[in-house]
């Protein structure tokens, strides 16, 4: 397979040749084998540089489809799903293209490279392993454009962050020095453990003898010249003689671990002048010696000898492994404006990836990335925000591919378009490796040194239309403090969607000058106070509904927009702050309440199926900042451990009363009310107004009565639900009897649907239709009217019972098995005198 | 235990054939990619109609992320499988091998199949899977065997789950034909507006069908047929004139439904969906003849059953094996069989119990390799199939030739998938070692089925009866292997961290009276340990202890360090409500803050006993 590779790149490189004339030599890639002398190159021609583009490809943008930007988008929360996105997928490739004015030839050169990056777990490190999110879309977008992926897994470059090096440092450090002296090797686990079974013993023995007999012939030979001992050295090789640190020496080869660990009792119990040594060897092996010592001191010297050697060792592998993070020190180190295209998310990710982990908010991102690249120039912004490059893009979009094109079409479309030729362009001159070309074209878009290379083309091109004169500009000077670039300097999207930009260097927040236009403003603006978010309802509401349903609660203009976050979960905002809390606290209520009046509120339709939950923008943040990425926002909100279904706008008692008692009013004067007159003349009731919503159920019966009479609407009986639960839960228990419900409501209709157990009401006298959430209907098949508001349910079984059941009180009157087509009843079912008749078949 | 083997005629005959191989390295596995997928389908089919057993191996993107997550020997079944549904549900499969086998004499004919898939969102929709996490390690592994990552992406196959086949059919809003389910056969009473509405169709679809079907019409202008169209309101469904009902409501379906029964010698009612479910309207197509109606019916159906065929992808293939009901041979069920029913069949269910039956709707037999190996006895629990292979190699006398009548690959990619041929080996051996000879296979299917039930469906079994000395000592273990109640492990936290379970035990030794008796220390990841008290009850005097102010002495001094202890149930409740932080005393703390605001759910650990064995938890891995 690996010889595949360089084939798709050539194919991928020549893919274009065939339609342009332009030269066409490959990006240069650079992977494991070629990072270092890439790394070296890449320092000049860095140092030598004006500017340094660069361009990040990723395994995905957003972890969960609410996790996408929005309108809707507070800028911490922006922040949060940046972070969120950083911390979650990786970086594979990593263009950076240096850009250098040539005085000579009058061109910009660059040198396009193109980074192949893979973050392996190369250090022993504790904690969890590395892992990262494939975002499926976006792979597949890269597979479409052919993206090497082998070259990434196989060959990519790995790295080290600044804080995991530190991290590793700093476990090396406590390994070696803080512990005893001899207990950093493996080995401190070993006590004297008695042997157990023969065989050991007989072992233990014959290790003993053999090690003696070779510390005799070493101390023979050490005081009597020069005689060898090949015997000693046996057939299998287990025993080698070496020298170890300039001390005479055996290498164990090929014992099990628990001969190893047989052989170390022998040498702890009978040889004060051996020690036994595990130590990395070459290639990484362990090795086990077994060293002679002449006395303590030198057991001592040697000691600290083979553990300075291995700190070291371990020292270098971790400066080994920072591997592409060079990269990001040079860019930073260099202070070079660094300029990208709508790179806020770039940077973001340059930071997880290379310094460490995200700050919890924007502020303190913004000042440090401040810190490590202090000029950073998007090329998105300073096309939409200087109107003499808007003009040059003649009102196009600002993608990357479409601002190269028309901005630089001598080089996207190469040197035969000659009617573009009156333009006055900057020359970019390509250097890859020793092929020179001055209009180059790899033709290969979302590869990001490529990429790299066409941001920088676009930069170098705009500022020429700002009016900077490279010619003029000397190399010494930071193009980043010209003075015609200074306003665009350190500006980035927060979000591209609502045009929030951000001043890396203030901190400062910025809505798009109103010069930049192209933006059709479809939102008012946005007062977040204002916004509720709405989730787990059921899944047939959409915005509409849910609109139309809030508005019959508040009035029509209550709700200025409903905007689905994902098909779970939507934000609903109010015209006025105050209604936040209200629509809250009502909720809250009928959370709470399950009598039968809240059936028939409005609300009841976005509460059906009793998962609603409801909360303040707080509360999304406070999701949004979750590590935790479901793909529905409701499952979201789950995992997150949101247990509760509202979660009320805190406010202190008083104003939470004063506001109760303003919802009577609210309510009452709200136009969709039926008779007014009369409500009105409740509301002068003063005992409406004693105390709080709470204690309304403690009115006087008679009042309540009175009350009662007023109402013969079904409609009514809804928006009194809104008023107050408890207050029309006691008017049902003391006046259920009375006949206003059998004068008014009669069932059309209940749905065949089971799982849905709805009934459909209408009022004869306003012929409107009212839905029931009916869970008695479970396992019915269908139901009819008979008298009073009574329902007829029939099973779906014959053999069980047939009820008549009230929807208003939950009564169920018990029948008898479904024999019976039709059941008419003379008088009320809760009447004494009533008589059933059922037909039979 | 050794079991003696008469050489067969089978087997000096396959000595002949050219396609025994034994070489793992040159096993013809066949490679199955999107371009090669539905060639292939015919061919596996008939190889796993023809099998006794299909083998599986899958390879993930990622297994567990922090040591703590792997399934352990502290884990009840419950918590082990909440361990495997969450790995299950962020990791990908991008390699699915099967290799339906039979099993003559001493003999494995094997034909396997390595299918390389990758989720890829054919529909837009956002399914099979909306991202997944990979695992860099796993990346790399596959890196060095030479796995192509080029064509795993380019050309994997893509699938959808059963589940989301359902919801997306509603999505795609296909017009379904009627069958007798959709019909209601209660007959409701008639509304006048139920009249009224039956009318007005009845009368526009009447007049409808007769401008299509009078014949005088057809020499009319273009323009006035035009027009006519317009004002009846007619479309074409492929090549018949077709008419759109607008419905409101089910109701109206029902009563659409009934209408157009009265002209059934030549209409045919379809019902389009609408997109949230539900239905959008009806649409009623006009067919010439009985055999034309037929006819629309059956192309109807061939529409159908393509459109799935390409929505299914690779399930196909799932859906081959389940159809065909035969045991299924894994080597580590529990893993494999949670990914294969949160990508092929529904979500994972909550728990072990429903997962279980769910399942076996599905795939009624699944044997796990490890299970069949603990019938052997001294058998440590392995990991790696080669070594278990090996192992077994030395131990019984039990060859088993592998034939693979495979065609060579013509593609001279490299070929992955082995795994799956191993476990059919090993299958084979263990069979033959347990006598499930292939010979009972042949005279009798009741024996099979018994002897093969036996080891069917334990997704979890706990580790091998006695094991082979370990050369990691960990002190205080005295017997290798116990049987622990839950109740007497106790999770312990807060200390010092990189401190080893010797040390661990050593400090808790003298600071508490309950430490007096027998008791075990072992470190589960760096920053949490659990004690295994050998006496009942202790541990409750150990918590009780810890939660109340009279905790003195040394044990004070490591409470006032942070030290904190829970209980088995604590540890339940971790997995279960998903808090799986990298570190488990990090989980532990959380679960203890978050309960501490709810009531208490009573868990019931009294029943379940955990396995406590010498050789699982190695330090060295943790």
């Amino acid at each position: 397979m690996k010889k595949r590779w360089p084939i798709t790149i050539l194919y991928r490189a020549f893919s274009s040749s065939t339609t342009s004339t332009t030269a066409s030599f490959p990006l240069k890639h650079v992977k494991k084998s070629n990072f270092d002398s890439a790394l070296s190159s890449l320092r000049h021609h860095v140092q030598a540089a004006d500017f340094v583009a660069i361009d990040l490809e990723m395994t995905g943008i957003t972890s969960a489809p609410w996790r996408d930007s929005f309108e809707f988008d507070r800028f911490d929360v922006r922040y949060l799903k940046v972070k969120d996105s950083a911390e979650k997928f990786a970086v594979i490739q990593f263009g950076v293209s240096p850009f250098r004015w040539d005085p000579l030839k009058q061109s910009f050169i660059t040198h396009p490279h193109n980074f192949f990056i893979f973050q392996r777990q190369e250090l022993p490190l504790d904690g969890a392993a590395y892992e990262f999110l494939c975002q499926t879309t976006s792979m597949d977008f890269l597979a479409k454009y052919q993206f090497d992926f082998n070259a990434c897994i196989h060959e990519g470059v790995s790295y080290l962050s600044r804080e995991q090096e530190d991290k590793a440092l700093k476990h090396v450090n406590s390994t070696y020095e803080d512990e005893s002296l001899d207990s950093w090797h493996s080995l401190k686990e070993i006590r004297d453990t008695h042997l157990f079974n023969i065989p050991d013993i007989l072992f233990a023995e014959r290790m003993k003898d053999r090690l003696s007999e070779w510390l005799g012939g070493l101390l023979r030979n050490r005081d009597g010249g020069s005689e060898v001992q090949p015997s000693f050295n046996d057939s299998k090789q287990q025993f080698e003689t070496i020298f170890f640190k300039m001390r005479p020496a055996i290498s164990l080869n090929g014992f099990t671990s628990h001969q190893l660990l047989l052989i170390q009792l022998v040498v702890r119990k009978h040889f004060k002048d051996l020690a036994y040594l595990r130590v990395s060897g070459e290639n990484s092996c362990s090795q086990n010696v077994i060293v002679y010592i002449e006395s303590e001191s030198d057991k001592k010297m040697l000691m600290k000898e083979v553990k300075d050697e291995q700190k070291i060792d371990a020292e270098m592998s971790i400066k080994a492994s920072i591997g592409f993070r060079h990269v990001i020190d040079l860019l930073s180190s260099e202070k070079k404006l660094i300029v990208g295209h709508n790179c806020f998310l770039d940077i973001a990710h340059i930071y997880s990836k290379f310094f460490g982990p995200l700050p919890l908010t924007a502020e303190e991102f913004i000042s440090s990335v401040n810190k490590y690249f202090p000029h950073i120039i998007d090329t998105k912004i300073l096309l939409n925000s200087n109107s003499i490059l808007q003009q040059r893009m003649k009102k196009s979009s600002t993608s990357l591919s479409k601002a190269f094109s028309v901005l630089c079409p001598q080089i996207a479309l190469g040197s035969k378009s000659t009617h573009l030729a009156l333009q006055p362009s900057v020359k970019v001159e390509v250097e890859v490796d020793d092929i020179r070309s001055s209009n180059w074209n790899s033709g290969v878009k979302h590869e990001a040194g490529y990429d790299a290379f066409m941001t920088g083309c676009v930069f170098a091109q705009a500022c020429s239309h700002l009016g900077i004169d490279f010619k003029q500009q000397s190399s010494s000077e930071n193009l980043a403090h010209n003075e015609k670039l200074r306003e665009h300097v350190n500006l980035l999207y927060l979000s591209w969607t609502n045009g929030e930009i951000i001043n890396l260097s203030t901190g400062n927040r910025t809505s798009e000058s109103l010069a930049s236009n192209k933006r059709k403003n479809h939102y008012p603006k946005i007062l977040f106070e204002c916004i509720v978010i709405v989730w787990g309802f059921p899944s047939h509401l959409k915005a509409w509904d849910i609109r139309e349903c809030i508005s019959k609660v508040y009035g029509p203009t209550s709700v200025i927009s409903v905007y689905h976050v994902d098909e779970t979960a939507v934000f609903v905002q109010f015209s006025r702050a105050e209604m936040v809390s209200k629509f809250l606290d009502l909720k809250g209520s009928l959370d709470r309440n399950n009598d039968p009046i809240s059936v028939l509120h409005p609300l009841a339709k976005l509460l059906e199926g009793g998962n609603t939950c409801a909360a303040s923008y707080e509360t999304y943040k406070e999701i949004c900042s979750s590590t935790v990425s479901k793909v529905l926002f409701a499952d979201q909100a789950k995992a997150v451990g949101i247990k509760w279904k509202t979660k009320l706008v805190e406010s202190s008692d008083k104003t939470k009363e004063h506001e109760s008692l303003r919802k009577v009013k609210a309510v009452n004067s709200d136009p969709s009310c039926g008779e007014r007159t009369k409500n009105k003349n409740f509301d002068d009731h003063p005992c409406s107004f004693n105390g709080s919503r709470r204690t309304n159920t403690n009115l006087p019966i008679e009042l309540l009565s009175e009350i009662f009479e007023e109402l013969t609407d079904c409609e009514n009986i809804s928006h009194r639900a809104a008023v107050c639960m408890s207050f029309m839960a006691s008017c049902h228990q003391n006046f259920l009897p009375s006949t206003f419900i059998s004068s008014s409501i009669s069932f059309l209709h209940c749905s065949h649907n089971h799982h849905q157990n709805l009934a459909l009401s209408s009022n004869v006298q306003t012929h409107k239709h009212h839905q029931m959430f009916l869970p008695q209907l479970k396992e019915s098949r269908c139901a009819s009217t008979s008298y009073d508001g009574w329902l007829l349910t029939l099973p779906f079984d014959r053999k069980q019972n047939l009820y008549l059941s009230n929807p208003f009180a939950r009564d169920r009157i018990k029948l008898g098995t479904a024999q019976a087509l039709r059941v008419v009843t003379s008088i009320s079912p809760l009447d004494p005198k009533c008589v059933v008749l059922d037909i039979h078949k | 235990m050794v079991p003696k083997f008469k050489p067969s005629p089978l087997r000096i005959r396959s000595f002949c054939t050219k396609t025994v191989q034994q070489n793992p390295h040159h096993w013809p596995i066949k490679q199955i990619t999107k371009t090669n997928f539905n060639e292939s389908l015919s061919e596996i089919k008939n190889h796993i109609s023809s099998s006794d057993f299909i083998a599986v191996s899958l390879q993930n993107t990622g297994s567990f992320s922090s040591p703590w997550h792997r399934v352990s020997t502290f884990d009840t079944p419950e918590t082990a499988y909440l361990k495997a549904k969450f790995a299950a549900e962020r990791f990908q499969i991008l390699q699915f091998a099967i290799c339906p086998f039979k099993l003559q004499a001493s003999k494995v004919i094997a034909y396997p199949y390595n299918f390389h898939l990758f989720p890829r969102d054919e529909l837009k929709m956002g399914m099979p899977s909306y991202s997944f996490t990979c695992q860099t390690s796993y990346l790399t592994a596959m890196a060095k065997e030479g796995f192509d990552f080029n064509t795993c992406i380019y050309d994997g196959i893509s699938y959808l789950s059963e589940a989301q086949e359902s919801t997306v059919k509603v999505r795609m809003g296909n017009p379904m034909a009627v069958d007798h389910a959709t019909k209601s056969s209660s007959s409701p009473a008639l509304s006048v507006a139920d009249t009224v509405f039956i009318e007005r169709v009845r009368s526009r679809v009447k007049h409808w069908k007769n401008a299509c079907t009078d014949s005088d019409i057809k020499t009319e202008a273009a323009l006035v047929t035009s027009l006519r169209k317009i004002v009846l309101g007619g479309e074409q469904f492929g090549s018949r004139p077709s008419m759109t009902i607008d419905v409101c409501s089910e109701r109206q379906v029902q009563l659409v439904l009934k209408m157009l029964e009265d002209f059934s010698d030549v209409l045919v009612p379809l019902i389009i969906p609408a997109k949230g479910g539900g239905t959008q309207a009806v649409r009623a197509v006009l067919t010439s003849s009985d055999e034309d109606k037929d006819l629309l019916k059956r192309e109807l159906q061939t529409f159908e059953f393509e459109q799935n065929k390409r929505v299914r992808g690779f399930r196909e293939v799932i859906d081959l094996i389940s159809a065909s009901q035969k045991p299924l041979v894994a080597h580590n069920s529990l893993n494999d069989f949670t990914f294969i029913h949160s990508k092929f069949l529904a979500p994972l269910p909550p728990n072990m119990n429903e997962f279980i039956c769910s399942l076996r709707l599905a795939f009624p037999q699944v044997i796990d390799v490890n299970y069949l190996l603990k019938d052997i006895g001294p058998v440590k629990k392995m990991t790696n199939i080669s070594a278990t292979i090996a192992y077994l190699k030395n131990r019984f006398f039990a060859p088993i030739e592998m034939e693979i009548p495979n065609q060579a690959n013509e593609n001279e990619g490299k070929i992955h998938g082995h795994n799956v041929v191993k476990i059919c080996q090993l299958f084979g051996k263990l069979c033959s070692i347990l006598k499930i000879t292939p010979d009972a296979i042949e005279s009798s299917d009741d024996f099979l089925a018994s002897a093969i039930n036996r080891y069917a469906n334990i997704f979890y079994s706990l580790p091998g009866s006695s094991q082979e000395p370990t050369n990691e000592e960990i002190r205080g273990w005295t017997n290798d292997k116990r049987k622990v109640s839950c109740e007497d492990v106790v999770f312990l936290w807060g200390f010092r961290e990189r401190i080893s379970a010797g040390i661990l035990k050593n400090m808790l030794q003298g600071s508490h009276e309950v430490f007096a008796e027998a008791f075990n220390v072992r470190m589960v990841d760096r920053s949490c340990a659990i004690v295994v008290f050998g006496k009942p009850g202790l541990s409750n005097t150990f918590k009780n202890v810890m939660n109340s102010k009279a905790v003195s002495g040394p044990l004070r001094e490591m409470v006032s360090d942070g030290l904190k202890a829970a209980g088995y149930e604590t540890y339940q409740r971790v997995c279960s409500s998903g808090l799986w932080e990298s570190a488990l005393a990090d989980a532990l703390d959380k679960t203890l803050a978050s309960h501490n605001c709810l009531s208490e759910a009573a868990y019931e650990t009294k029943q379940s006993e955990i396995y406590l064995s010498n050789e699982l938890i190695n330090l060295a891995e943790l």
